[in-house]
């Protein structure tokens, strides 16, 4: 009996933990719910859409990076340490990377949903590839793209 | 009798100088079985190609000024794979063509138009194909009355219905678009004209990315997530298209976010989630449409500045107006607008409420907070507060207001011609009843 109450103990607190997502994990894309925080555009092109996940489990999601860049500007609390984890998702795989390790290829006429012309990848490698498919474009890592002026700041 | 001549002289001039081009354009006629590729490479500038009946299984290429002409039932199968029309010749003509099975990457289209301008594509049937017809930096192109859809998977697997990318100048008129990703997608361009066009079951019916100069007419747009949705455009005019059945769970019948000068004009916005909906809306000019039977009539977020509004009809939306985000004026100054829950007098008699009408309750206003509290509409504490805000009206502060609120609705020009016809019949009914009844009382007096 005292097993069994301890099995559902368990299992309670795995379901309250599952809702809290302490660990800061991105969430799966439903496009045919979710749309972007910024712009409200339908999330369809999911691997260009990326996230914001807050350390009280709140998720933001976006339909192309600027439109997340955008978003951090507003919420400048989410900039501290510790307050938010951001994602991109790898273009051609759709895996989630957080966005510091993420390597990006830029040119103004890569499309994005909001033409932001940022396109993201899970390694280097592939930035360089894509970069040298499209004859066009730069690579930037998490810095330079900390530099990079966009398009809805012009 | 010179004056019939001159005309005619220049007619046989002109008749003259054109006979050099066609006297070597040729008709030639593919049959089942052969090849278009290889008739388009024997084709010179001006011929003409008719296709017979039957599947052609192959992509065809076309670099000339030519027209082919699809019998009924010839069928281009582009096997799966890249686009099954290439053109990059300017003034070509695809007619009667059903075209379908191309490949499934983010450009591949069942027509891709490349650098090429004053081509007409009509009349053709384009199925199972990720994008339906992509123009990409073309102009003054003519699609008409093609009937276009992607594949069975979900829209966000689905491309575009007519994707224009860079170019100037098309006419788009009556196309049938239905179960493709966005029905019409505007990216980078302008100078556009759309009349009849009809998109239903997609994501968005029409989607304006940093587009300007774009005049859409008579079109009808439902059942889509949303209708249309227009973004960092300039100059789009809205006349007299329908906007329907939008009821997605985040549907809108028309989403205007960072646009300026947007005219929306005579419109149906009837039965979506939210009918009109502006955020960084610059000059946008609201006039005559119907707003009727959506979830939440009229919304409004972020910063709006010098919108006008007048001579719509609010009616039956179970929410009115939904605001967050800055003051503004329903009004020209003039004329307001028509809203059915306006409760105050027309002293004057001028169709003109003496009292302002004032959009957005404060119960409005919390649910944008806490959406929740959607859980207590209707709820008798909540009529009783949305009450005592109407008696005491600075108890709200809304600043989104009518000051000029139309006691009666305003009465569309198309409608006006079948409400008188349809009067006179009940009245001729009302009055044989009351004759009737008058005979009826008068024999049953003399009988008594």
């Amino acid at each position: 009996m005292i097993k069994k109450l301890g099995v559902l103990l368990i299992m309670s607190a795995a379901v309250i933990s599952g809702c809290n997502n302490s660990t800061m994990e991105p969430e799966e894309i439903n496009p045919e719910i979710d749309v972007c925080e910024v712009c409200n555009m339908g999330l369809a092109h999911e691997h260009y859409a990326t996230e914001v996940v807050t350390a009280d489990g709140e998720v933001y999601k976006f339909d192309d990076i600027g439109c997340m860049d955008e978003f951090m500007e507003m919420e400048a609390h989410l900039k501290e340490e510790n307050a938010s984890k951001k994602y991109v998702r790898d273009v051609d795989t759709g895996e989630w990377v957080e966005l510091e390790e993420a390597f990006h290829a830029y040119h103004p006429d890569f499309w994005t949903p909001m033409a932001n012309g940022v396109v993201s990848f899970k390694d280097k490698e592939s930035a360089e590839n894509y970069v040298n498919e499209q004859g066009m474009g730069e690579v930037l890592d998490y810095e330079s793209l900390e530099n990079h002026e966009w398009s809805w700041e012009q | 009798m010179w004056r019939l001549k001159k005309p005619f002289a220049i007619y046989i001039f002109l008749l003259l100088l054109l006979v050099p081009v066609n006297a070597f354009a040729e008709e030639f006629r593919v049959e089942s079985g052969r090849s278009i590729q290889s008739a388009v490479e024997d084709a010179g500038n001006g011929d003409t190609i008719l296709v017979s009946p039957g599947v052609y299984k192959e992509n065809v290429m076309i670099d000339k000024e030519i027209t082919i002409k699809g019998e009924e039932g010839a069928i281009i199968d582009g096997g799966g794979k890249g686009n099954v029309i290439i053109v990059t010749a300017s003034n070509v003509v695809l007619e009667g063509l059903t075209i379908q099975n191309g490949g499934t990457g983010q450009e591949d289209s069942g027509i891709f138009i490349k650098k090429a301008h004053h081509n007409v594509i009509k009349n053709n049937t384009l199925k199972n194909v990720q994008n339906g017809i992509y123009i990409a930096n073309s102009n003054e192109n003519k699609l008409l009355g093609n009937r276009i859809a992607s594949n069975e998977s979900h829209f966000s697997e689905r491309g575009n219905g007519i994707h224009m990318f860079k170019g100037e100048g098309h006419l788009l008129k009556e196309n049938e678009i239905a179960k493709v990703q966005d029905g019409i997608y505007f990216d980078f361009t302008k100078g556009i004209k759309l009349q009849g066009n009809h998109i239903s079951e997609s994501r968005y019916g029409m989607h304006f990315m940093f587009s300007e100069g774009i005049l859409a007419e008579r079109n009808h747009v439902e059942k889509n997530v949303t209708g249309l949705m227009v973004m960092d455009s300039a100059r789009i005019d809205f006349i007299e298209n329908k906007v329907t059945d939008h009821f997605h769970f985040r549907g809108y019948g028309i989403l205007i976010y960072e646009t300026k000068e947007v005219l929306v004009e005579g419109n149906e916005i009837l039965r979506n989630s939210t009918g009109l909906s502006l955020e960084y809306g610059v000059d946008t000019l609201i006039n005559r449409n119907q707003i009727a039977a959506n979830q939440v009539g009229l919304e409004f977020m972020g910063k709006n500045e010098n919108n006008t509004f007048s001579k719509n009809n609010f009616i039956g939306n179970v929410v009115q107006s939904k605001i967050s985000g800055e003051d503004m004026r329903l009004d020209d100054g003039v004329k307001g607008n028509y809203w059915d829950d306006y409760s105050s007098f027309d002293l004057s008699g001028d169709g003109v409420g003496e009292e302002a009408y004032k959009a957005g309750s404060l119960y409005d206003r919390l649910l944008r907070k806490q959406p929740y509290w959607q859980f207590f509409f209707e709820s008798p504490s909540i009529k009783l507060w949305t009450k005592a805000e109407a008696l005491f009206p600075s108890f709200g502060s809304a600043d989104v207001y009518d000051a000029r609120p139309l006691i009666e609705p305003v009465i569309m020009l198309q409608e006006t011609e079948q409400l008188s016809k349809d009067r006179g019949i009940p009245g001729i009914i009302g009055i044989l009843f009351i004759l009737f009844s008058i005979l009826v009382i008068v024999k049953g007096r003399k009988l008594r």
